[in-house]
């Protein structure tokens, strides 16, 4: 493919805005084409802190960056990858082994399982709408979907692959071979190239079209008058709108809610084992590697003792298929959410720290009731995908020395 | 090259030339003939530890292999294969080597690539990605979780379970590798072996490079021993050994079609040290068949059979290497020489660890308990 058709699909993929500046450089901008049609919906709230909160509204196509624009070819190059186990330490993490399509594109478990022979310690995120967060994983500890795919590729208790091994892999698989010489111009597969084709696909696995979307892009029957007030109630009295707000329903900062530590930590060794390799692993003083009994979170990016037991806030969308919840999913349902919230959230060994956002919220029953099937118009279809043939390795031909 | 390996060199260049005219060779090892290992001091509960480290699964990254995966007690420490396993998901691209008198050794790996301690070996066997792929603060933390590991690391003086504490606890065991009860140490060889001695001596000249108690000289020597095919038809095998020339910054790792050997130690720029293995120990040879680095020969009349012929080709090989004229008498009495070097399986409890409970038992009151 010429590079000018590449440029026109990327644009078709992305439906961003190309504006050529000077002499061939180009700016992509992440400016979503329709948020002009898009009600905007204010918060109501009097008073909570005064960050301004972005009105909700519909979300638009996700931000491409502009080193490494979307094309057909990657984008399938990335989905095959995406399945494929061979980028893992042993053959049997794919990206997909955490993130499965048919349960919401993540596990069901509270925490992720893990690699083999270990377990993980934080509840698995959805890939759905990944593509338009800023700060990737529960402590924003990777800034791309680029960055995020090696960093998980990588963990001992998530892919455990080493680079020059799941590279060399690529290698011998003729097909990839091919691929990657189409789209990224290797002589031989590089694997910083396979994140990039990863985060093409991933940029593809979204949801622009919930009731709640389509609501606000003037179908007014779209939500039933349960989710109506549902929404009155959570850019108003409820609060929900001070963190998850603008078209994500997110304002990825970081919070300590109070969430309960993991329960099963008091119980499972193999989930005691990798706590305290989280904490060893990290970067933690001896006292606190000693006696911390929690997940301390965003502490481990700022390594500020305020930032102890925050996570940044996640997107509400696709909730509907992401049971459990909070980056420990110690809450079952959307029910126990809203529960949760209006008793003032809970308390952990990090209270300390614990946003003064968070307040017992008064909700009655059908108040409750409202708020959960609005959420669930957060929603749309389930997204479902089969898993691609993967290509096979062949020996290398013959070459003389 | 260091001094004093140019001295080496030359001298058995000299015996070599000797060799060729037809002189009666008198080896340069006669002054001092090899003799029995001796026993190495161990540090009891230390090497006890160290031994159920060897033999426990949950030192690899997926819980599935152990060091005793591939360095089987019943087959010398070795695997029988001509070449390894490796971590699920690779295969391997050289023989297992022998661990016993490994302690012994001045350089490790067929290449030789480690030559500081067991302690480095220990920690490259571990965390390498073919081989156990461990991240060993992982490590440590499952050790911890083990009341049996938390009590042998205390008793031995280690403290708690750690990273550090494997890398010498291991190596401690290792010591206890030593071989014991062979013929040739007993001075209970057959006249066969006996006259197999004199040939290995002499007329072979195996003992230019197979010298020592060990029967080695712990340098790369190149005999020209043909390619293991199946590393390059395998992508599971080659894969590995793209991963390992990629990773020691050997040039042109894709259209490598040969295992550069001692060449990763110091990459000289006349690539002279292409091809050249480390020499083996002969010590226990019985137990840790097939040999070679890539296991290309099945039995010791093969390798008997090969030095005979002069090795093989390779634009490298050692001028050591040449036709020795051994009658097929001369070669069979060789190899009960060879054979008269294996002493006794290490396979007793003093070497193999009872049973271990590899799950993870929850700590009990662990909010209250510290890290």
């Amino acid at each position: 493919m010429t590079r000018e058709l590449s440029r026109l699909l990327s644009t078709i993929a992305s439906a961003a805005v190309i504006t050529a500046l000077g002499a061939g450089t180009m700016t992509l901008t992440a400016q979503p084409s329709n948020a002009a049609e898009s009600l905007k919906i204010e918060s109501a709230i009097k008073g909570g802190d005064p960050d301004v909160d972005p009105a909700l509204e519909a979300l638009g196509p996700p931000p491409i960056p502009a080193d490494n624009p979307q094309t057909p070819e990657k984008i399938e190059l990335g989905k095959k990858l995406f399945f494929d186990p061979r980028l893992g330490g042993n053959p049997s993490t794919p990206c997909s082994a955490c993130h499965l399509p048919s349960v919401g594109w993540d596990v069901e478990d509270k925490v992720s399982f893990g690699y083999p022979g270990t377990v993980h310690w934080r509840n698995s995120q959805t890939i759905v709408n990944s593509a338009y967060y800023g700060k990737l994983f529960w402590a924003g500890s990777s800034k791309s979907l680029e960055s995020q795919a090696k960093s998980a590729a990588g963990g001992a208790v998530a892919g455990n692959g080493e680079a020059d091994m799941m590279e060399a892999r690529l290698a011998f698989v003729p097909e990839y071979r091919e691929a990657f010489n189409k789209v990224f111009g290797d002589q031989w597969p590089k694997i910083g190239n396979a994140w990039r084709a990863i985060a093409a696909f991933e940029r593809t696995i979204v949801q622009t079209d919930t009731p709640f979307d389509n609501y606000l892009r003037g179908d007014k029957n779209a939500l039933t008058a349960s989710q109506k007030r549902g929404l009155e109630l959570f850019r108003g009295k409820a609060g929900c709108i001070e963190c998850h707000n603008g078209a994500l329903l997110s304002d990825e900062k970081y919070y300590n809610t109070g969430v309960p530590p993991l329960d099963q930590w008091n119980d499972d060794g193999l989930k005691q084992v990798t706590f305290r390799y989280e904490l060893y692993a990290k970067g933690s003083t001896e006292k606190m590697y000693r006696h911390t009994k929690d997940d301390p979170g965003f502490y481990f990016r700022s390594k500020e003792k305020a930032d102890k037991g925050k996570f940044r806030t996640p997107s509400l969308r696709y909730t509907l298929y992401t049971e459990p919840y909070m980056h420990n999913g110690m809450l079952a349902t959307l029910e126990d959410v809203v529960e949760f919230y209006n008793q003032g959230g809970g308390t952990n060994e990090f209270a300390k720290n614990k946003t003064k956002l968070i307040k017992p919220l008064g909700l009655k029953k059908k108040e409750k009731a409202d708020l959960v099937n609005f959420l669930k118009s957060l929603s749309g279809p389930e997204i479902l995908m089969d898993e691609p043939e993967l290509p096979d390795y062949a020996p290398l031909p013959d070459a003389a020395n | 090259m260091t001094p004093r390996k140019t001295g080496r060199i030359s001298l058995l260049a000299a015996v070599s030339a000797a060799a060729l005219m037809g002189m009666a060779v008198v080896s340069t090892a006669q002054a001092d003939d090899p003799g029995p290992i001796s026993p190495l001091e161990v540090d009891a509960k230390k090497a006890e530890l160290g031994k159920r480290l060897f033999f426990d699964p949950r030192l690899s990254g997926d819980g599935e292999l152990s060091c005793s995966s591939c360095h089987q007690p019943e087959k010398g420490f070795t695997d029988g294969q001509a070449l390894s396993d490796a971590y699920a998901g690779s295969l391997g691209f050289r023989n297992v080597p022998t661990l016993i008198n490994t302690a012994m050794r001045e350089a490790w790996f067929h290449d030789g690539r480690l030559g500081t301690n067991l302690n480095d070996v220990t920690r490259e066997s571990i965390t390498e990605t073919y081989n156990m792929n461990m991240d060993m603060r992982l490590m440590q933390e499952r050790l911890k979780q083990d009341p049996v590991y938390v009590k042998m690391f205390k008793e031995a003086g280690y403290g708690e379970p750690s990273n550090g504490s494997v890398r010498k606890a291991i190596p401690e065991y290792l010591k206890t590798l030593t071989s014991r009860g062979a013929p040739f140490d007993k001075g209970e060889m057959s006249e066969a072996a006996q006259a197999g001695y004199e040939l290995f001596k002499g007329k072979a000249g195996c003992v230019q490079c197979h010298s020592g108690n060990r029967f080695t000289d712990d340098q790369p020597h190149n005999i020209g021993t043909p390619e293991n095919p199946e590393i390059f038809k395998d992508p599971l095998r080659h894969i590995t050994y793209v991963t390992f020339t990629k990773f020691l910054g050997v040039e042109n790792y894709m259209n490598l079609r040969r295992d550069v050997g001692a060449y990763v130690r110091a990459h000289p720029s006349d690539r002279s040290t292409v091809g050249s293995f480390m020499t083996p120990t002969l010590r226990e040879l019985k137990q840790t068949g097939p040999y070679m680095h890539n296991g290309m020969f099945n039995t010791l009349f093969e390798v008997v059979a090969f030095y005979n012929q002069g090795g093989g080709e390779d634009p490298n090989k050692d001028p050591l290497i040449q036709p020795l004229g051994l009658t097929f008498e001369e070669e069979k009495n060789l190899v009960a020489f060879l054979e008269a070097l294996s002493g006794d399986v290490l396979t007793g409890p003093e070497f193999v660890p009872d049973e271990i409970d590899t799950d993870y038992q929850p700590i009990a009151n662990w909010r209250k308990t510290p890290n």
